[in-house]
């Protein structure tokens, strides 16, 4: 077997089993830890309170916004970047609707996928370089958030060095980057993709109860 | 409500005493992780990064068999150009010279494709260009560079590393906001990125050519291309964030053309030296130019169609091979003198301060004026660096 | 600080340090939503824009996410998912005693557990929680500041934190009844509604309690103070001793079944009604057998029902939120009903309401002398929000905050005025109301 057809073949399958198990076993084994109940009189819905944090800690409120000004735009750049990479960008497109057997859907023009890298980067950087400069994050930066970055940044960037989509060699290139990162996601704080809804929705449900959602 | 509130009051809560026993906390994540720490961390993502990136050449020579041209980019024979530079015998005696003289000297003729010289079938200012580039600026370009390296690493040979004279002090000097020194390393990471790429592109074909073959080396220099067209926008934003934030105290002065004759202190004796010296000062200048001559001719070159005529856009690819080629070598010095080539460099732009020593020795004019800020408390001297840079207290700095 | 840093012992002989208690704790107390707040957390350090600690000292140690580090150590050894594969590569080293007396002045001095960074978190995570069980941690394995452990021991062996005993309870009220010739009943046989007191009003504001006992008297309520269960604050809820948490709460709910009050109204005082209100059945393990009102909640009902009515003030203020009254208690609109009855000129400062800023003394950090200069520092915050509203007189309903920024008004010479809510409703009440009710 070549590389380019190991890395697009059982390497692709064995990532994306360590990341859907390993992913499904910290939100399990999260969840099964159990909280007990509070027995509290309510004011207000703990659902509502949930849903509504949810929402609210999309944005910095309570005049808070102006403070986390850097953080707010350049994660957002960031993340929306990401997202909309992964998401529509037209191999990804095609790659999905092979692998998981989806319905195609619209993809992005060229300029917007330009566009949303230069995002992305620009995001991604722009976090790391205040991670490693200011004395706030630095102090709380540990080993796991540098992996988290350095892998995300590898796929970003092997993605887009592919984007001529001539050679096999780039695209299993990129393929190993987001194995990389798919393999280490479950074990790493990377898993807040899928842990900052059950913690906003905790607060929520906490506070709503009281009448307040923070 | 007051946002910005100023940290007068450092003093009265930074916990009293010094933090050193902090120094190697070991609960989670806190403690002031060691600059030895944060380098070791570093290095291993960089050799994570390169063991990725190194997997390329294993592909790419996997790859060969599945390599598929750009449509309408099939690579030409190796004769090919030959066929059209010896037009003799591409078309046999038959054909006249005098034809191919004119056409070799641009004539127009009848042509469906619309578009400035469309019609034209050799532009004799595209051999005159090429011959510019490959003779002229490759040729200079590429010996300037490893000229460049050869200074400097004889420098480093000769001379070793510019130790800090007396040592450390202990004490430090508020010396980069954290803006500054986000905006440096926002450029400093777009321009790695994008003098590897485009060294690739520039002396790909006479380095990495001759070595990994044509397949291999195709897949480098497409991917090269890709990631040099799409970080170089980004480059503009930095270039102009640069400008911004360090034009502050980068304006040419009589004690730098006295720093200039004492050979700035690099073959002994002192030089003095506000904030920045002539050497930095040219830096951020040339910075600056050239950056944005780069970020003009790059949009050129990534929109050639907006371009008025070729000419314009052989112009653009000159300027911006030449700019990079300037750039790259001074760079190489700033980045030595920012590593290995100096002690106690460095740290002013990560944790935002410098060794009071270190000052005296490099800067002693800024160091004069700032030296009342000195202290041993580290974490106060980068809180400060970080909020205000080295200005004091009611003053400018300088 | 006088304290030097990195938690050194306030004694200079060396502590006997628990790890393994410190470790069972955090492990008992970890729940589902706490494993979610750790494994959000991606260190941002947004957080330390909420903090006022962090405010005022801009010290890069002093941020809420930095107070999760010992809960999260525990955490991924212990309890995590994969915590087994962590431990068997040796990827999560075990807490050391050096943590936990590093982390002791971030647990205990630099938090008031206001909440204020929850607001701010993009996760939403609840870091005040974390610290209110971290403490029990600490405290398990013998590490907090002194002075708050004995407030803690205090409460529970004379039943108030400022030994205010039952003997004390009945002598002030004497005297307080009858210096100011208002009726303040203790003990009676039965009543429908138990008042709670806290001591540093009856120790330090006494006219609190006699304000609170006029205007009940004048609204007519049927009420009594118990000498069984009176004190409101619960430092054994603040110190991490859930032993004496559960003590003074059972004191309260036993004085409460026994005159048969089906309300219990915790007078101007932040955490005693936050711990009561939110925690106590919690704590106690059994829902509360009656309702828990706070004073200006109580009051404000009264005032809508047409109970009691108020004389117009004049003078402009502002109104300071207690933490847990406002934005961890849900009571933030009481206050400016009272306050439009009260207040021809009331000023809301900014931030208001629920993203107030704290007064820098609650969650027992009032009690901790060594931190008492970076309190001082946090009033400068208030002062900044004062003076932006343009008014000289600040109210506010919590003893506590009183407490605190009376000391800090005197350290930094602030030539404001502190009002008490209840003192202020009870100086211009009309009594006709009473006599109509």
């Amino acid at each position: 077997m070549t590389i380019v057809g190991f890395i697009e073949g059982p390497l692709w399958y064995f990532s994306l089993a360590v990341f859907v198990l390993g992913v499904v076993w910290r939100l399990v084994g999260m969840l099964a830890i159990g909280r007990p109940k509070d027995l509290s009189v309510p004011t207000a819905s703990s659902a509502a309170g949930a849903a509504k944090a949810v929402v609210l800690h999309s944005v910095p409120h309570g005049g808070n916004l102006g403070r986390t000004l850097y953080h707010f735009f350049a994660g957002y750049l960031f993340h929306i970047g990401l997202f909309a990479l992964v998401l529509f960008a037209a191999p990804h497109i095609a790659f999905f609707n092979k692998m998981f057997f989806t319905l195609p859907w619209p993809a992005m023009p060229r300029w917007a996928f330009i566009i949303a890298a230069e995002a992305a980067f620009a995001g991604l950087i722009l976090l790391y370089v205040r991670r490693l400069t200011d004395p706030v994050s630095r102090g709380l930066t540990d080993i796991d958030d540098h992996m988290g970055v350095w892998l995300t940044f590898l796929a970003m960037l092997t993605g887009c060095l592919a984007l001529q989509e001539a050679h096999a060699g780039l695209r299993a290139l990129h393929m190993l980057s987001v194995e990389l990162l798919m393999i280490y996601f479950p074990f790493s704080r990377l898993m807040h993709a899928f842990t900052f809804l059950f913690a906003r929705g905790y607060t929520g449900a906490t506070y709503g109860r009281r009448g307040f959602t923070p | 409500m007051p946002l910005e509130r100023k940290p007068t009051l450092v003093s009265v809560s930074m916990q009293g005493g010094p933090p050193a026993p902090r120094a190697r906390s070991r609960c989670g994540p806190r403690g002031a992780r060691t600059a030895p720490d944060r380098l070791r961390t570093v290095v291993a993502l960089l050799v994570l990064t390169l063991a990725v990136l190194g997997t390329a050449g294993l592909l790419a020579a996997q790859a060969q068999s599945s390599v598929r041209p750009p449509d309408g980019a099939a690579a030409p024979p190796p004769s090919a150009q030959d066929t059209i530079t010896k037009p003799g015998t591409a078309q046999g005696p038959a054909q006249g010279s005098d034809l191919w003289r004119k056409i070799r000297e641009g004539k127009s003729g009848y042509s469906a494709t619309k578009g400035p010289q469309a019609d034209t079938l050799i532009t004799s200012g595209g051999v005159a260009w090429r011959d510019l580039h490959n003779a002229t600026v490759l040729r200079y370009g590429g010996w300037l560079l490893l000229g460049v390296v050869a200074v400097v690493a004889l420098y480093f040979l000769v001379r070793g590393r510019i130790r800090i004279s007396g040592g450390r002090s202990g004490r430090f000097i508020p010396r980069f906001t954290l803006v500054q020194r986000v905006v440096h390393w926002f450029m400093a990471v777009l321009f790695v990125l994008l003098a590897v790429s485009g060294l690739i592109l520039m002396f790909g074909k006479h380095v990495l050519l001759p070595v990994l073959g044509p397949y291999a080396f195709a897949v480098v220099a497409s991917a090269s291309m890709q990631g040099h067209n799409l970080f170089g926008p980004l480059f503009v934003a930095s270039t102009l964030a640069l400008l911004v934030t360090f034009v502050k105290g980068n304006g040419y002065r009589w004690v730098d053309v006295k720093w200039l004759f004492k050979g700035g202190g690099f073959f002994g004796g002192h030089a003095s030296s506000h904030k920045y010296n002539f050497g930095e000062k040219t830096w951020f200048w040339w910075s600056v130019v050239l950056g944005l001559a780069l970020c003009v001719s790059g949009f050129a070159l990534l929109f050639p169609n907006m371009l008025p005529d070729r000419a314009a856009a052989q112009l653009a690819n000159l300027v911006h091979a030449g700019a990079a080629i300037l750039f790259i070598a001074f760079a190489i010095g700033h980045i030595y003198l920012g590593t290995i080539g100096m002690e106690g460099a460095l740290e002013g732009m990560t944790n935002g301060t410098v060794d009071e020593n270190w000052a005296r020795d490099h800067h002693d004019l800024w160091w004069q004026e700032h030296k009342g800020q000195a202290t041993t408390d580290r974490r106060r001297a980068e809180v400060l660096a970080a909020e205000r840079g080295d200005a004091v207290a009611g003053r400018a700095g300088s | 600080m006088t304290q030097p840093s990195s938690g050194t012992p306030t004694n200079a002989a060396p502590r006997a340090v628990d790890v393994d208690a410190a470790v069972a704790k955090f492990n008992a107390l970890t729940g589902a939503h706490i494993a979610a707040y750790l494994d959000a957390c991606v260190h941002c350090g947004q957080c330390a824009q909420a903090c006022h600690f962090h405010e005022v000292t801009r010290d890069p140690r002093r941020v809420p996410a930095m107070k999760l580090a010992p809960i999260t150590k525990v955490y991924r050894r212990h309890k995590a998912p994969f915590a087994g594969l962590r431990r068997a590569l040796g990827l999560a080293p075990e807490l050391t005693r050096r943590d936990l007396e590093e982390w002791e002045e971030l647990i205990f001095d630099s938090c008031t557990m206001c909440g204020r960074c929850t607001v701010v978190c993009p996760m939403g995570i609840d870091i005040a929680s974390i610290v209110a069980l971290s403490r029990q941690a600490f405290a398990a394995a013998g590490l907090g500041p002194a002075d708050l452990f004995q407030a803690a021991d205090n409460a529970r062996d004379k039943g108030s934190p400022l030994g205010v005993t039952k003997a004390v309870l009945a002598d002030r009220v004497e005297w307080l009844s009858d210096e100011h010739e208002t009726d303040i009943p203790l003990d009676k046989d039965t009543a429908s509604h138990l008042l709670l007191v806290s001591s540093i009003e009856l120790m330090k504001y006494p006219l609190s309690v006699v304000a609170m006992a006029k205007l009940l008297n004048a609204a007519g309520v049927d009420w009594t103070l118990s000498s069984e269960g009176y004190e409101s604050t619960n430092f054994g809820f603040l110190s991490g001793k859930p032993d004496i948490a559960k003590i003074m709460l059972t004191r309260i709910a036993t004085a409460a079944e026994k005159v048969g009050a089906k309300t219990v109204i915790v007078p101007e005082c932040g955490h005693a009604f936050g711990v009561l209100r939110w925690s106590g059945a919690n704590i106690l393990g059994r829902p509360l057998p009656f309702t828990v009102t706070h004073i200006t909640e109580f009051l404000a009902g009264l005032v809508q029902g047409g109970r009691l009515s108020f004389k117009r003030v004049d003078t402009p203020m502002t109104y300071h939120d207690p933490c847990q009254i406002s934005r961890r208690g849900g009571a933030t609109d009481a206050a400016r009903v009272l306050l439009a009855a009260v207040a021809s000129d009331f000023r809301e400062m900014r931030p208001t309401g629920n993203y107030n800023w704290c007064c820098g003394g609650g969650g027992g950090v009032q009690a901790m002398s060594r931190a008492a200069d970076v309190r001082h520092e946090v009033f400068r915050i208030k002062i900044d929000q004062v003076a932006e509203t343009g008014v000289d007189t600040m109210v506010s309903a919590c003893s506590n905050c009183r407490l605190t920024m009376d000391e800090s008004k005197t350290a930094l010479q602030w030539a404001g005025t502190l009002e008490s809510l209840v003192e202020l409703l009870a100086e211009n009440v009309e009594t006709k109301a009473s006599a109509h009710a």
